[in-house]
């Protein structure tokens, strides 16, 4: 684990020395913080229910692209900047195993993923002032909420090491992964709608409703509620993932 | 310490590499020379685990690199031909991520780099962006991170590669003050720098290894040295001393008498001699006593430059010759 461990670390420094990464954030809370705060306007105008708020946050154009374009951003140069400028071969070539090093620049992705999120949490939390809402914000749903958007992150985050694995060229793995997200975002509901007879067999219909991500997102984790299936579906997609990843490094010493 | 048999590597339908085998003792400084495209950097990439093998067996300090890539990889320190770099960390810092990568304890690693650094002579740049740094800074860059865990066995790809004379020459003084402690394959097609450094070389050429023995030994073994007299005498009689030497190659005798009509003239012989003869001290003694006055006398020795052209596109083009004369005689009649 020294090697996941050691590249972890060198992987946060380069996530915070880039300045790609400080761009995404100010950006982010920019945007974030006149939706949240139109957001709050309105909540407080017509007297909706203050605890369904961070649910409504999901619709939002920040979280769209947090979810959508950020993962291909952040993992784009995991594998192919190394294969662009030649430093896979040292890496390669250190007394450190594939996996630990995949694992490595997933974990960093992630936790610098989760960094950029995390003050979000604050945000909710200064929402309850008496300026504001004044009244307490359950944050069960609040915990539910984002530890489903980590894990849609950690997924979306493993296929973008995959897709920087397979190409030298850093924005081709981030269109990759852009794509990908997309496709994952949009196709099972929309697919489920037009599928018409066929749907009823084969369990096609049963299957789409099980990838569809957003639509889960909001009949579970949204509402405070962890689906166990949900969870080792992000968990598998992970695994699965990463294993790829490894696969396409380690076929180099097995070709 | 470092095995290689019958290697062969294959990318599609090209063979890089084909049957290659050296042996290198302990404490052995071997240069691996040939010319762009030879097979050395392929081999070497084999040796570091980078790329397997297609067949043959390579073994690095005793484990096999393909099994035990690993334990391959702990005892080795590579710097590559194109060295990589990360150009958003400090010198230090990356020193220090490679140190940690290369499993030294975390109570050793400040001293490892220092020591690197030393070693490398980068320690003034130890702050700056590796990106910041001159292509000579960051070559030495990467001779610190093969330093950095003091592996047994160094791999060096072309470290010269791109520097100036004075760069080349630290480098060069760098590698013979690693050699007492480390057992280095020195990758290059400079050959004045092998012949300064390496204590044996290795010569590949189309994948296949030419030659492989100490510099002076391969030159004087392999390659014939020329004797150039000039000596005021007619050139028959010049013929006639030099025919008879030990040593000399009697169809490469070339003569010409310079100003014979004047009836002084000044003859000029150029011939050939066998591998490891010096004929002359005897040449001088001959001519002395034929009374003839003598304007100059120089045995050429070849150089490693000579014999390496000689087994590598010498030898392409004496072979494509002894083609293209056997396509000729076996030709439409």
């Amino acid at each position: 684990m020294n090697g996941a461990l050691v590249t972890l670390k060198k992987e946060l420094l380069s996530y915070a020395v880039s300045p790609v990464s400080w761009i995404i954030a100010v950006l982010f809370y920019f945007v974030r913080g006149f939706e949240l705060s139109d957001l709050a306007l309105v909540f407080a105008v017509y007297r909706a229910d203050p605890d369904m708020f961070p649910a409504a946050t999901y619709g939002n154009f920040s979280t769209n692209v947090m979810v959508m374009l950020v993962p291909g951003i952040l993992t784009m140069r995991c594998f192919a900047e190394e294969r662009r400028t030649g430093s896979i071969e040292t890496l390669m070539t250190a007394p450190v195993t594939d996996f630990a090093v995949v694992f490595g620049k997933w974990l960093a992705a992630a936790l610098f993923y989760a960094i950029l999120w995390l003050p979000s949490v604050l945000v909710l939390h200064v929402l309850e002032y008496p300026a504001y809402f004044d009244v307490d914000i359950a944050f069960g749903p609040v915990f539910s909420a984002y530890l489903g958007m980590f894990l849609l992150a950690g997924f979306l985050l493993a296929f973008g090491c995959f897709a920087s694995s397979l190409t030298d060229n850093t924005m081709l793995a981030a269109i990759l992964t852009i794509l990908f997200d997309g496709v994952l975002m949009k196709a099972p509901s929309w697919l489920a709608t037009r599928i018409g007879d066929w749907g009823d067999g084969w369990y096609a219909r049963e299957l789409l409703a099980k990838i569809d991500v957003m639509g889960n997102f909001s009949t579970w984790f949204a509402r405070g509620l962890i689906d166990t299936s949900q969870v080792a579906f992000f968990l598998g997609g992970i695994a699965f993932f990463l294993f790829l990843t490894w696969i396409s490094l380690t076929s180099r010493r097995l070709a | 310490m470092i095995r290689v048999v019958d290697l062969h590597k294959r990318f599609g339908p090209t063979l890089a590499v084909r049957g290659v085998s050296f042996e290198i003792q302990p404490g052995e400084v071997v240069g691996f020379l040939g010319p762009n495209g030879a097979g050395k950097t392929t081999t070497i990439r084999v040796l570091t685990g980078y790329h397997p093998a297609t067949s043959g067996l390579a073994e690095v300090a005793g484990c096999d690199v393909r099994r035990q890539s690993l334990e391959v990889r702990r005892h080795i320190g590579y710097l590559p031909q194109e060295v990589p770099i990360y150009p958003d960390l400090r010198v230090v810092e990356f020193l220090r991520y490679r140190a940690a990568l290369k499993g030294v304890p975390r109570r050793d690693r400040k001293a490892a780099v220092e020591r690197a650094m030393a070693k490398a002579g980068i320690a003034d740049v130890a702050r700056k962006l590796v990106g910041h740094v001159s292509h000579g800074y960051r070559q030495r860059v990467g001779l610190a991170d093969a330093l950095v865990a003091n592996p047994p066995i160094l791999i060096l790809d072309e470290p010269t590669s791109g520097l100036d004379p004075n760069q080349r020459r630290r480098v060069k003084q760098v590698v013979r003050e690693l050699s007492a402690e480390h057992t280095i394959l020195f990758s290059s097609h400079i050959l004045g720098e092998v012949q300064d450094v390496c204590s044996r070389v290795i010569v590949i050429h189309r994948g296949t290894v030419r030659a492989d023995g100490r510099p002076d030994e391969l030159v004087a073994g392999g390659t014939r040295a020329r004797l150039s007299v000039r000596a005021r005498c007619p050139a028959e009689l010049l013929r006639e001393i030099v025919t008879v030497l030990a040593g000399v190659v009697a169809d490469t005798i070339d003569v010409a008498e310079d100003d014979a009509a004047a009836g002084h003239g000044v003859a000029t012989l150029r011939c050939e001699l066998e591998p490891s003869s010096d004929p002359s001290e005897e040449l001088g003694t001959r001519l002395q006593q034929a009374a003839v006055p003598v304007y100059g006398l120089e045995v050429e020795r070849p150089t490693l430059e000579e014999y390496f052209y000689a087994i590598t596109d010498g030898a392409d083009q004496r072979e494509e010759l002894a083609l293209a004369a056997a396509a000729t005689e076996g030709g439409p009649r």
